[in-house]
């Protein structure tokens, strides 16, 4: 019943309701199988026979199960390739996007320095800011002294 | 007292037992009934009992066998259907 070259469908499993060709005889209860279904080791009692035997060499490749499926029995099995990942549209989430764009841009740093250059340049700002300071209260001692000098 | 609506038996009572060593009555309600197959009526494997809010939360593969009329037919029933039409 079940010899190389029958034609079956699948009844258990995702493949049922899938046709199939034996390709060879593994075992009293296995056979191997392809077509319609994926190329796999299969129990007898899973398989239901049908009328047709096709002329077969032993353990044909997939190409030519394909090529005879088409000529023999008008059904054509597509190529099942993963599709290349960049072509898959994905989604993005709104709330990463709010994340990414209010970014304000960093303020220009200042190239770093050294420490001795810092402290330096440091004690120079202290000098600048402190002297004008300071003359300037002289400058305001000495109209005072002056007015008085004046009026006596 | 519990609330009017607690009263009928459409909810279930669990006694659970707090930290302080208190028993409380907490009210769930009933799950529903198991998935059957549409030909012979028997109860369907691998399909998920829950209540509907959870069930829409799984995954398809949780939900239903992966073969032709998964969560329909069971699988006896969908080996008859396919000899049947292989045979004619």
């Amino acid at each position: 019943m079940f010899e190389i070259g029958r034609l079956c469908v699948k009844i258990a499993g995702r493949d049922a309701r899938k046709k199939a060709i034996i390709i060879d005889v593994i075992d009293n209860n296995y056979v191997l199988i392809d077509g319609e279904t994926r190329r796999r080791k299969c129990n007898i009692n899973h398989i239901e026979p049908l009328n047709k035997v096709l002329k077969l060499k032993k353990n044909l490749s997939h190409k030519d199960v394909v090529e005879l499926f088409k000529k023999e029995l008008d059904i054509e099995i597509p190529d099942k390739k993963s599709r290349p990942k960049s072509d898959r549209p994905r989604k993005i989430r709104k709330t990463k996007l709010k994340k990414e764009e209010p970014q304000p841009e960093k303020p220009e740093e200042k190239p770093e320095l050294k420490q001795p250059e810092l402290k330096k340049e440091l004690k120079k700002e202290k000098k600048e800011t402190k002297k004008p300071a300071k003359a300037n209260q002289k400058t305001i001692k000495e109209k005072k002294i002056k007015k008085a000098k004046k009026k006596n | 007292m519990p609330e009017g609506r607690l009263k009928s038996r459409t909810f279930r009572r669990i006694k659970k037992k707090l930290p302080g060593g208190k028993t409380v009555l907490h009210y769930k309600k009933r799950q529903p009934s198991r998935a059957k197959c549409g030909k012979c009526g028997s109860i369907l494997k691998g399909v998920e009992i829950a209540q509907p809010k959870k069930i829409q939360k799984m995954t398809k593969t949780k939900k239903r066998p992966e073969r032709p009329f998964g969560g329909v037919l069971c699988s006896k029933c969908l080996r008859e259907k396919t000899k049947k039409e292989a045979r004619v």
